[in-house]
């Protein structure tokens, strides 16, 4: 057995491409962007999320372009985004100055600040509504616009955290302040045992499907069972650079929309007498990747036996964009190694035989 | 108003407004482009509200642009990839800087336009704020 050149299947690869526009011309409608963004805004979230890039329109663009498929969308997002250089880190932010749009908590019921419930399916019937295949966007658009108009405007107050009255109690514990500047997993291999903040960033890209079912076998027995959700906010944070011309001022560059976690967790200190907290944050509206986040956060300071304790199957196996394609490489031609495990057998028959 | 006021201000006002400013600063000065419009990333770091560490969460695309006025620079950055707003914030950020920018009751104009409606948006939000009863049973515990 030998390795042998092949040529050919240029044209065949060329009419593959040509076919994938076949798939996307069904009708003479065009798929606007504007609508993707706005109508469709979970996907896009999702596909910011794992792309690790906030654009809502390039993120739409992504889904154009290949069908709505999330982990293509994600390949052209990080694809795209390596081709730019990066020149600012934000100022530091702090989460507890997000305008916030949802805030619920299901340890306590009176939370300071109240529980907003904002936008949620939580509390719908999930019944397909049929008047929407024809649905009047304008009147839609509209109806809004005048109920928004009608509002009493109520400035908006950033709220406590619900796990800084346990901090002042002393239920939950109370880290220093860490200055170390964060590990990049888009510029670094990551190592093992990693950084704080090499698994946030990590797990705040990590596919959305991968986290969910870790999240939900830790809660089936697999794990530290059942955390209670001390706080999920969703709402916006406004983003800062430092203004290069004289440092000491800033730019206010734009908000980006994010949801956060924290779960609560039965003692695990030495002595029993603090709560164990797990956080979570990602872009975009996606609590159950938020509280999935938060769990395996905690699940990893935990560590243990349990794949969602063990920080190298976590960390690296959520990546969409490394598990498709690792998945996806499985397709290609693999000639040759395969002849070679034909060769194996058939030579183990003909021993057998002999 | 400081730099961030200034900028917060412009990145979230119709494009066409920002326009009108920088047009009405360049019909009087001359302004060159040191920097033209260009796409790049900028991290977004937090910290961690548990354990108190910085962690990048993602990225974001943004513009810059650098141009002179008069001898005075001026630097916009801003979310997204309009290279004609930050072309034109960069316009007045130069203006400002030669202490030639004169359209402040237009900014503090946009600025309540920009506050109210934020502040009507979140009404509607707080319309879904939970009053909770306890029912007796609760209450008996």
């Amino acid at each position: 057995m030998a390795y042998v050149a092949v040529s050919g299947g240029e044209e065949a690869i060329e009419a593959s491409i040509r076919l994938l526009e076949y798939y996307r011309s069904g009708t003479e409608m065009d798929l606007e962007l504007e609508v993707v963004e706005n109508k469709l805004s979970l996907l896009v979230d999702r596909v910011m999320s794992e792309a690790g890039l906030y654009s809502r329109r390039y993120a739409a663009l992504a889904l154009k372009q290949c069908e709505g498929s999330v982990e293509e969308a994600v390949f052209l997002l990080r694809a795209y985004r390596s081709t730019l250089k990066r020149s600012y880190d934000t100022r530091t932010l702090d989460t507890a100055s997000m305008r916030i749009v949802r805030r619920i908590s299901a340890a306590f019921k009176d939370i300071q600040g109240g529980q907003i419930l904002g936008a949620t399916y939580d509390y719908t019937h999930r019944l397909m509504n049929f008047s929407l295949e024809h649905e009047d966007a304008p009147a839609l658009q509209s109806r809004m616009r005048e109920e928004l108009a009608r509002q009493n405007p109520v400035l908006p107050e950033p709220c406590v955290r619900v796990s800084d009255s346990l901090k002042e109690e002393g239920l939950i514990e109370r880290f220093p302040l860490d200055e170390t500047p964060p590990f990049d997993v888009t510029q670094n291999l990551l190592e093992f045992p990693a950084s704080r903040s090499a698994r946030l960033q990590t797990l705040a890209r990590a596919d959305m499907g991968f986290i969910s079912g870790l999240a939900y076998s830790v809660l089936r027995g697999f794990g530290q069972v059942h955390p209670t959700v001390g706080e999920l906010r969703t709402g916006y944070l406004e983003l800062e650079v430092p203004y290069l011309q004289n440092e000491s001022e800033s730019l206010w560059i734009g908000e980006v929309l994010i949801t956060e976690a924290e779960v609560f967790n039965a003692a695990d200190d030495k002595d029993q007498l603090k709560l164990a907290c797990g956080y979570g944050i990602i872009f975009g509206r996606n609590e159950n990747k938020a509280i999935a986040m938060a769990v395996l956060d905690h699940e990893l300071d935990q560590g243990g036996d349990y794949p969602s304790q063990n920080e190298e199957f976590v960390l690296t196996h959520g990546d969409s964009l490394e598990m498709n394609g690792f998945v996806s490489h499985l397709k290609l031609p693999h000639y040759v190694t395969f002849q070679s495990k034909l060769d194996a057998v058939r030579k183990t028959r003909r021993k057998n035989h002999e | 108003m400081n730099k961030r006021e200034i900028s917060k201000i412009l990145a979230r006002a119709d494009a066409a407004c920002v326009r009108a400013m920088a047009d009405a600063i360049k019909a009087e000065h001359e302004a060159v482009v040191v920097k033209a419009p260009e796409k790049s990333l900028t991290m977004i770091q937090l910290r961690d509200p548990v354990q108190e560490t910085l962690f990048y969460l993602g990225e974001v695309i943004v513009s810059e642009a650098v141009v002179e006025l008069e001898g005075a620079k001026g630097t916009a950055v801003v979310m997204g990839d309009d290279f004609n707003r930050v072309l034109d914030m960069a316009v007045i950020d130069a203006a400002c800087n030669r202490g030639v920018f004169r359209q402040f009751a237009e900014l503090e104009r946009l600025a309540k336009e920009q506050e109210l409606a934020a502040a009507r948006e979140n009404a509607l939000f707080l319309k879904t704020m939970v009053n909770f009863t306890s029912m007796d049973s609760e209450a008996a515990q």
